[in-house]
């Protein structure tokens, strides 16, 4: 599946002069650093919440995807999964390649992760994943592309760049 | 003062930056993301909201801290960079225009539409901001102070001008303190931010 490009992520960066906010496609978006995604990451961890973490941004990039293939008409399966996958990459995410989706789950790699790289630059390796944001993302793009509801994926790391593996993988359950 | 803020402005905010072929954006000292202002602030809100109120204050410390930490290496990563050398360099004559500088290119990464209105070298900063993506949390009635964000970065920004020489392996980040005095989201017309020695190191 997804292996042809046929739809290029159209990005129209916006900086609105009078209210001085910025957008990415209509949404608002901001600029912050690894330090800055690091911290909140360990905060979820430490008081365990790292759940409202990772729904959190499912729930933030379910919509921002949803309204992408809707003002853009994608309605194609590959499509939105080559231009979710592209999305990750433009906004320095990192990079997630969809190794398989089934109708129940589905398995995404990733070499490439802003949290993890950002993650051992400022303290090194972990014993746990700290991919939660990413988690979020790839739930999102699974419901997006299949037409689900928000909230239909749980995503967890079987893998992980930051615990010492060499790419992360994702695995994708339906609820 | 020799800084021209909507000229900063006007440059500044036209930077468009998207990953690389690894999804990665390196730039000013730090790896950068450009995710929704809706997630930022609906983490921080839920959080908040699901906590034990004991932790509450605890919580608060940490998400201030979280931007304290970035506006101190991204704040030097910004002023060392060579955008900074070519558009606001020039202008700059003295320690005090780097900070008002700082706050244009603040508003510029749209994180703020924020200014100094009150500077006491070392000593005291008040910072107001008239529009921020933090008080959008706010949609009927009043809350609490929530511009977290806006706390940690004018307190590392002031850090990095009176704190002596950038140093990131050092606690000089957590030099001064910030509070919110007023905000959007808790029904005033700004919100007001004043940056003091932090007297708890």
């Amino acid at each position: 599946m997804a292996e042809s490009k046929n739809k290029t992520l159209l990005l129209e960066n916006i900086f609105n002069d009078k209210t001085r906010r910025k957008y990415i496609n209509g949404v608002q978006t901001v600029f912050h650093c690894h330090h800055f995604i690091s911290l909140y990451t360990q905060l979820a961890i430490d008081i365990d919440e790292t759940q409202i973490l990772k729904e959190t941004a499912e729930e933030s990039f379910y919509n921002t995807l949803t309204k992408y293939f809707s003002e853009n008409n994608i309605v194609d399966f590959n499509d939105k999964v080559n231009l979710a996958c592209d999305y990750y990459k433009a906004v320095g995410m990192g990079e997630i390649t969809v190794e398989n989706i089934t109708l129940y789950s589905g398995v995404v790699k990733s070499t490439s992760a802003h949290i993890d790289k950002g993650w051992m630059a400022k303290w090194g390796k972990y014993d746990k994943p700290v991919n939660y944001i990413g988690c979020g993302y790839i739930s999102a793009m699974f419901a997006v592309a299949l037409n689900k509801p928000f909230n239909s994926y749980e995503t967890i790391e079987q893998k992980s760049i930051v615990k010492g593996d060499e790419y992360t993988l994702f695995k994708i359950v339906r609820k | 003062m020799a800084i021209d803020r909507e000229q900063i402005i006007k440059e500044m905010s036209q930077m468009k930056v998207q990953g690389d072929e690894s999804g990665i954006i390196e730039g000013f000292n730090v790896f950068i993301t450009q995710l929704s202002t809706d997630f930022w602030q609906g983490f921080a809100d839920k959080l908040l909201s699901n906590l034990d109120p004991d932790l509450k204050e605890a919580t608060e410390y940490l998400l201030v801290n979280a931007a304290q930490v970035c506006g101190y290496h991204t704040g030097y990563g910004i002023i060392a960079s060579d955008d900074w050398k070519k558009i606001v360099g020039p202008m700059i004559e003295n320690v005090e225009d780097v900070l008002h500088g700082a706050f244009a290119i603040f508003t510029a990464w749209a994180w703020a539409n924020a200014e100094i209105v009150e500077l006491i070298p070392g000593k005291k900063m008040v910072v107001r901001a008239y529009n921020y993506y933090e008080a959008d949390v706010a949609k009927y009635g009043k809350t609490e102070p929530k511009a977290y964000m806006i706390r940690g970065v004018s307190a590392a920004f002031f850090a990095l001008a009176y704190a002596g020489e950038y140093d990131p392996d050092s606690e000089k980040y957590n030099a001064f303190s910030c509070e919110q005095t007023k905000g959007i989201e808790c029904g005033d017309e700004y919100g007001e931010f004043i940056v003091t020695p932090n007297t708890n190191i």
